[in-house]
This record gives structure tokens, sequence and C-alpha cells, in this order.
């Protein structure tokens, strides 16, 4: 007993930690602390294109750029410096702010020298789950697999002066009572100029459009109410973030109010409620929304592509694309969404793209695009 | 005495208390925990019961809580020391009586399985576990360091109530059971395992070998009896808790928690929850399995430790997740660690004792430099590793903000503020939907998606920011009105969503956001108002049962014959002294 035992104590630790380390007692942990690496020996060696794949995701992950750049094929176009401006984005961009959280892969096509890999990349952002497409393109070199990295084209900006001609309109409160909101003057004249309620996978959708009538700036919320047959309400919820909440004058955004897990059947009536109130505004930063197209993307999902362009003197660190779908009739049979990940320079475009359910897709004959912006210290 | 007598010699167990003071109480005065993971929660919840002892139902949190889902001991005399010196000190003072407690209950245990020269080296080496420093100035657990002082301080009593059928050590033994169920019940539970089930286990031995008086069936039926006195005790103490459980038992989406990860696939992870709790132990690892295994009286102590040390490795093995099931995914694991250190002490005991035997001077030098070296990692970690709690934030502006100008009748929100939520919600009258709590939680926009704290929600990935998304969209409903923002990551959000900066606090290091159609906050109907009747029992009976054991310890005396382990004694050649 007195060696058999600490032999057997350590046998069965030694056997629970190979169960472990071969899938059965894995857990996650928290996804902002990223840090640290496998002891040496316990990284799986990338002896297929998905294990490659793996093990540079892991080290993008834990941002352990080095190990991550070292997994690359030297045939790859770029250096260390763009490959983490490329994975981990740049000024202030969606990107510098997101997290991977997980990935699937799918083999497109293999051979024994070279392997195109298909990744739908799941980033956790501050706005939301923001899902990515990417091929990769991995060579066998030596006794592994590497990711061949594609040359980075990072947009330059020449030193320019850009003269603005825009409209700002600024607010005076009547002191720090107040808050940010006038309570000293009449809101703002805000219309609900459509409204349809529609059936979704995840539940109930009630979406349209809402214009500014007034000759100022207006901050708005739309809110609706589901009611059922006795005039009870079912659910209440808020347009969020479907809608571009600061209106200039004059101006039209969508709006999309989403019930989850509610069956429009047992709704018999929705109360509509449009609030708005006056705050300070610009029609600084201009973004022009360019090359519109409906078209099918690779997964064969209907997909609104086009180009953002910055044609302002400041750069916009997050852009918000808020489309709006009509049918032949004009009436608006779904609202769309989409951030964009890299930021926009000025003078420079991005692209951007709104997935629409592949149901409606026939059914859409128009859009309207709207752009709502996030830019560091201008909140 | 010469100086061979004197390394043959246990240490003074008087003398072993005023080193923990003297090691442990410059620390916790100059208020280190203060940057811990829990100490502001417990702050908090002792500030509660600085208000309304009575009265465990809480508004601030989670648009209001009952703080019967936490055992309330120790806050309970936070509150009592608050009146005196204040709720940081009154935490602080807490803490130190359960560290110095710690090595009193380690040379008692120790006394159940070595002898006392042993034993008072394993009370001492407990003073510098790297284990107690990680849970004290780190986690911040409280509670947990209370517990497991007194249920170490407990144990002694069942075994000379099982072997020797003493009374007085059956009263004491329950009595400072009960208190250990009251600082926490998580100990409580898992030490009847973990500790108790190696002590029965013993008794039944040295039952066995005629070395003590008892039969094996005598002190098994006493085991019985104490068992279910203590169970029954424990289930009046904390009465309103398992009501509160079971009228709301934890449901909740698993949240994530690095003590569950593989040790082995993140060396900072291996180094937070192995390498810093154990320090030197690792080098007395084989130590402890071949004496643990070579003497027959420790080896329920070897099993006990062992079967502690895999649940301290978390995900690192799968045990842990097939014997507890759903509750692998609610405890965190580090505790574990904290209590297999405790168990491995006996026979480290063991281990110094022969050294100094051996090695003498050499020895002695070896021993001091490996404990203060593993304190001494374990507070150097402290700044270096990267789980540390965000660096200390000034919220006197945010407390000022929501308590001036009727901005309480509005509820809050932190972001990016880590433990501070806590603080800002004791020092303000306004009410939050969030809270550092995870078991307290009912609101569905946070118990649905697997993540904690609102105020950590970046730290959770999307599961963390739907939750956040989630409690945004419903802010009209909660009276959501002001949220404080501590880091720019979640200000695209609240611009997206509708939300507008109004204020800037310490040079813009923390900026307030508001949203102007939210209407006052009110009352939200919740089932998990305890009854007055709880609130009585909640008020008292924690308190009433460590009142009870301080009397008992302290006014009934009973001489302790604990057994002396002959198979231990290692005849020691000569002693010298240092």
């Amino acid at each position: 007993m007195r060696f058999a035992l600490p032999i057997l104590l350590v046998a069965v630790t030694v056997g629970l930690i190979a169960a472990a380390l071969f899938g059965v007692g894995q857990a996650g942990g928290t996804v902002g602390i990223a840090a640290g690496s496998a002891l040496p020996g316990l990284t799986p060696n990338a002896g297929t294109p998905e294990q490659a794949l793996a093990n540079l995701f892991t080290d993008l992950q834990r941002r352990n750029w080095n190990r991550a750049f070292a997994a690359l094929s030297k045939t790859s176009g770029v250096d260390e410096p763009s490959f983490i401006q490329d994975w981990a984005g740049a000024n202030g961009s969606l990107r510098t702010f997101s997290n991977l959280e997980g990935y699937d892969s799918r083999p497109l096509h293999a051979t024994s020298d070279d392997a195109q890999v298909r990744v739908r990349l799941h980033w956790a952002t501050p706005v939301g789950p923001v899902e990515d497409v990417r091929d990769f393109h991995l060579t066998h070199e030596g006794d592994g697999w590497k990711v061949v990295w594609p040359k980075v084209e990072a947009p330059t900006v020449p030193a320019q002066v850009v003269p603005v001609t825009y409209l700002r309109w600024d607010l005076i409160s009547g002191g720090a009572e107040d808050g940010w909101g006038s309570r000293n003057v009449d809101s703002p004249h805000v219309r609900i100029i459509s409204m349809n309620a529609v059936e979704s996978a995840e539940g109930s959708v009630v979406m349209g459009e809402v214009v500014n009538e007034d000759t100022i700036p207006a901050f708005v919320n739309v809110n609706a109410a589901l009611v059922d047959g006795s005039g009870n309400a079912i659910d209440d919820e808020s347009s969020f973030d479907k809608i571009a909440h600061v209106l200039l004058p004059k101006q039209v955004s969508p709006y999309r109010i989403d019930f989850p897990n509610i069956n429009l059947k047992n709704v018999k009536n929705v109360r509509m409620d449009v609030k708005a109130t006056l705050v300070p505004a610009s029609a600084d930063p201009v973004i022009g929304v360019m090359d519109q197209k409906l078209d099918p993307d690779v997964q064969g999902k209907s997909v609104l592509h086009g180009e953002l362009l910055n044609q302002s003197g400041q750069t916009v660190n997050i852009p918000h694309v808020i489309a709006s779908f009509y049918d032949s009739n004009g009436k608006v049979v779904w609202v769309a969404d989409g951030y964009v990940d890299r930021s926009l320079l000025p003078q420079t475009s991005e692209p951007f793209a709104v997935e629409i359910p592949r149901t409606l897709a026939g059914k859409v004959q128009t859009f309207h695009v709207v752009v709502n912006q996030y830019s560091l210290g201008k909140s | 005495m010469s100086t061979a007598e004197g390394y043959s010699r246990p240490i003074p167990l008087l003398a072993i208390v005023l080193v923990a003071l003297a090691v442990h109480g410059p620390l916790l005065l100059m208020q280190l925990p203060a940057g811990s993971f829990d100490t502001n929660f417990h702050i908090f919840f002792a500030s509660h019961y600085v208000h309304h002892w009575f009265d465990p139902w809480n508004e601030k949190w989670f648009a209001g809580f009952s703080q019967t889902t936490y055992p309330p001991l120790t806050h309970q005399w936070i509150a009592l020391l608050s009146n005196v010196v204040g709720l940081k000190m009154g935490y602080m003072l807490v803490q130190l009586i359960a560290v110095l407690l710690l090595p009193v209950g380690v040379f008692r245990f120790a006394r159940i399985w070595v002898d006392e020269r042993a034993a008072s080296y394993a009370a001492l080496g407990s003073v510098f576990l790297g284990a107690l420093a990680f849970l004290v100035y780190q986690a911040g657990q409280l509670a947990t360091v209370a517990s497991a002082a007194l249920y170490l301080n407990a144990l002694p009593y069942f075994y000379e109530w099982m072997t020797e059928a003493s009374g007085r050590s059956l009263i004491k033994g329950i009595a400072i059971s009960w208190t250990a169920a009251a600082a926490h019940h998580v100990t409580l539970i898992f030490g009847l395992v973990l500790f108790a089930g190696p002590v029965l286990w013993v008794a039944c031995i040295d039952a066995r070998d005629e070395r003590v008086a008892a039969s094996t069936t005598g002190a098994l039926s006493r085991a019985i009896v104490f068992a279910i006195v203590v169970g029954l005790g424990v289930g009046a103490v904390l009465g309103p808790y398992w009501l509160s459980i079971l009228q709301h038992p934890i449901h909740q989406v698993p949240i994530p928690h690095d003590s569950r990860a593989n040790l082995l696939l993140n060396s900072i992870t291996a180094v937070n929850y192995f390498v810093i709790p154990y320090g030197a132990l690792i080098l007395a690892l084989p130590f402890i399995l071949m004496r643990g295994a070579s003497l027959r009286r420790l080896r329920p102590l070897l099993l006990g430790f062992w079967l502690t040390f895999i649940f301290g490795l978390g995900g690192t093995t799968p045990l842990p997740r097939w014997l507890l099931g759903r509750a692998y995914e609610i405890l965190t694991f580090e505790r574990f660690t904290f209590w297999a250190t405790l168990m491995a002490m006996p026979i480290v005991g063991l281990l110094a004792a022969d050294l100094l035997d051996r090695f003498r001077a050499k020895a002695a030098v070896g021993l001091s430099l490996a404990a203060v070296m593993t304190i001494g990692a374990a507070l150097t970690w402290l700044t270096a590793n990267p789980y540390r709690p965000a660096g200390s934030v000034n919220v006197d502006s945010v407390v000022a903000f929501l308590n001036r100008d009727g901005h309480d009748t509005y509820r809050y929100l932190t972001l990016g503020f880590g433990s501070e939520l806590a603080k800002v919600s004791t020092y303000t009258n306004a009410t939050s939907v969030d809270g550092d709590y995870n078991s307290a939680r009912l609101l569905p926009e946070m118990t649905h998606y697997g993540a904690a704290q609102l105020t950590n929600a970046k730290f959770y990935g999307s599961a963390g920011m739907g939750a956040l998304r989630g409690m945004l969209d419903h802010a009209n409903r909660y009276g959501l009105k002001y949220i404080f923002v501590h880091d720019a990551y979640y200000e695209p959000l609240l611009t997206f969503v509708g939300w507008r900066k109004v204020d800037t606090f310490n040079n813009g290091e923390i900026t307030a956001w508001s949203k102007d159609d939210v209407p006052p906050a009110h009352k939200i109907v919740s089932d998990a108002v305890p009854p007055a009747w709880q609130g009585l029992l909640w008020g008292t009976l924690p308190i009433g049962v460590s009142l009870l054991a301080l009397f008992l310890e302290l006014f009934l005396p009973g001489g302790r014959r604990m057994p002396v382990p002959v198979e231990i004694s290692a005849p020691a050649e000569e002693h010298y002294v240092a």
C-alpha cells in the first residue's frame, strides 16, 4: 500500500487529465480576458488544414501575435504589423472593439499541397454578435499546414484640406437641471408615415418609417405595444438600434421593433407611440451611399450590397446601415441593418452588406438606405 | 532550553497566532483587500444590515433581491463593527479574525492526525499559504475563509465526540458547525464530505485499533447523532436561505468562470489557479503522497486531500463535472484549492519536522524562505496577473450625482466599473438593475444569458452584451435612466440605441449617459420578498449561534486529549536550534 496508493492516485490523476485533454471536461472562460498559451507540447500539430486554422485562431483570440504570425506561410504577402492591423482593426473601427468568439469552418477543396477553407467567424462586439465569412488558403509546408494571409491594402488618405458647409443646430439648455434634452420648447413634429406588422422566424415584427416634419432636429424613439382581442397589452418594445434616433429636418428613417416569441395571430391591435425631443445635431459627417444592388452572396443569401463614401473630413469610426425594403406597392416589407467593421476614413469608401430573409427576396422591388454613425468623442 | 530542545518542541499556538497577526495584520489594516473582487460585495451586503437588520429584502440590486440568498454571519459582524470603525475597516477586522482563527483551526485539525510538534508546524505554515493570500487579497472571499477556519475548529470536537463521547465536545462542535454554516453554506456542504469524511474514517480506524476507548459502532452512531443535530440546526439557522433556494432554484444559464478552465491549456490560468495558491507546496506534493500513503492513519486524509486537489483543478479533469452535474456550472473552484492546501498541512507539518530533524538550521532557513516566497508570490501576483480587478475607480462623483436633484428616483447602471459597482451601490440611495451576486438574479434579461454582472458585460462576449442589450431595450420598464461608463467599449452601443452623454466626471474618466423618455422607477413586484418572520430569524439565529459558540469556547473549557498517533512518531537523533 505504501507505494501502490501513490502510484494509483498519480495514475488516476494522469488518466483524468488525459480524458479532459481529449475533450471531456472542457469549459469556456471569459472572452475579454485573453492571455496565456497552452503548456509546451499540448498545442496540437497542424496536421490538417482545419487544425492549422484552429491553432491560428486560438493564438489570435489570445492575442499571441508573434505565435500567430509564425503560423503563417512564408508566401503570405503581409508583414506582422499589417497582419495585426488586418485582424484587430484600426482607427477606432468596430473591429478594434471586437473579440473572436468562435468559428465554423468548411473545406472547399483540398489536395496534398494546398487547401481552401471557408470560415464563418463569430465576433463579439459592443453592438452585438457580428458574423463574417472569409475564405482561407492554406499550403502544406514542412510537416504541417500554414495559412497564406493575403496582402492587406490599407486605405491611404493624402494630406488635404476639406472645406465643409454643413448645417448645425446648437441648443442652449435652461441649465444643468435640464439634462441633455430641452424641456422649455415644444417637441419637434415627428410622424410615423408607415407601419406594417409581419410574422418572422423569431416572433412578430412591427416596422415602417418615421419622418421629422419639423425645421429643427429631433431625437426620436418609436415604441409599440401589441394588444390582444380583449384589449390587454401582450408586450411592448421599442425600436432600439433599428432606427436612426437623430433625425434632421425632413429626414426619414426606417424603424423596426422586434417582439420575440410573440405569435402575430394573437395580436388584434398595435398601439404605436413616437416620442421626439429637441436635440443639438449636425449634418456632418456626410456619408454617401453608392452602387447599391440586391444580389445573392456566395452562400446564396439575398444581400443588399453597396459602398459607403465618407465625403467629409473626419473619420467615421463605426458606420451603421439601416435599410427599408419596399414591395411593388411601395409598402415597407422589411427593415434590416448592418454594421461596417472598418472605419470610414475621410474621402474613402468601404463596402457594406445587409441581409434580408430569403422568403422576402422575391417581393422586394426597391429599397432605401439610411446611414447612422458613431465617431469617437462625439456622442 | 538548549538549541536541540528548541527544535524538537512544538511552537506555542499563541506565538503562531502572533505571527499571523504580524503578517496579515498590517496588510489588512492597510486595506489591501479593498481592491479584491468580492470585498465591495461583502461591504454592500453589510451596509444593508446596518440599516435593515431584520429586513433582508434589498432594493438596491436587480430591482430588488433577497439577502437571504447568501449566509449573513460575516456581513452582520461587519455591520456591527461598522458602528465603531466604519464599513471598510469593519470588513478588515472580520477578515483579520478569520485569518487568526485559521492557524488555530489548522493546529487543532492537524492534531487529529499528527503529533503536537508537526501540528504546530502545519499551523505556522498555514499563515503563509498562497491560497489564503489569494482568497483574502485577490478574491476577497471573506465568507469562505471564515467558514473554513470555523469548520476546522469544529472538526476536533467532532472527533472527540465520536471517540470519547464527550458531551462538551458535542455541544461545542455543534455550535461551531452552525456558526461555520452561518458564515458560508458551500463550505459546510463540501466540508461534510471532504473534511468530515476523513475524520470519521480515522475515528473508525482508531476505534478498531483500540487507540481510543470507543468502539467502531459507537463512533459511527455518535457521528450520525452529530450529523443529525448539525443538519437540523443548519436547517433552522439558514432556514430562509433554504426556503429561497427552494422557491427559486438556480436555473439561470451557466456563467463562464476561468477556474473551470483546463489549466494545461492556458498558462496564465495555470499560474493563477495552481502555481500561486500552492506555491512551495508543489514541491511537497510527492512527499504528501508518499507519507500519506505509508501511514494507515493518514490515508483517509490523503484521499480527502487528493479528491479536493482534483476538484481544485477545475476543468483540467472531468471528475468535478461528472460528480457535481449541474452544480459544476454554478461553483467556482479556487476554494477547493484552498481547502486542499489546508488538508495537506498536517502532512506538510510532518515533512517540516523531518527536515528540521535532519538538516536543522538549513531546513529552518529553507522552510522559512519557501513560506515567505509563497505568500510573497501571491502578493506580487496581485499586480502582475491579467485577472486582477480593474484599477480602483473614484466613484464619489457618481454617488454624488445619484444622490442629488432627485436622480435617485430612477434606476442606474454602471459599465466598466468591475467590483466598484458594489461601492457605488453601498453609498447611493438610487437603485440599480445590475448587481454583483449571480445567485440572487431573477430578472429574465440577466438569467437568460450566460453572463454575470452587466457592468462586466464585455468580458462575457455575446452573452454579456446580449444581456446588456436586453436590459437597455427594457430601460423604460425598469425606470433605468442613468448609465455611468468607465470603459469606452460600451459607448457605440449606447449611441446607437439612443442614449446621450450628459456629464463627465474625474476629468473624463467616467461619463454619464441618459435617456430622455424614461419614466421614474417603480417597485418591481416579486414573489421573492421574504416574509417578516424570515427576516426575524435571519436577524437573530446566525448571529445568535456565533455568540453561543463564542460563549461556549470561552466559558466551557474542556481538556482535549488527542490520541497520540504512535505510527507517526519518528525518533529524532539530534536536535539543534537555529
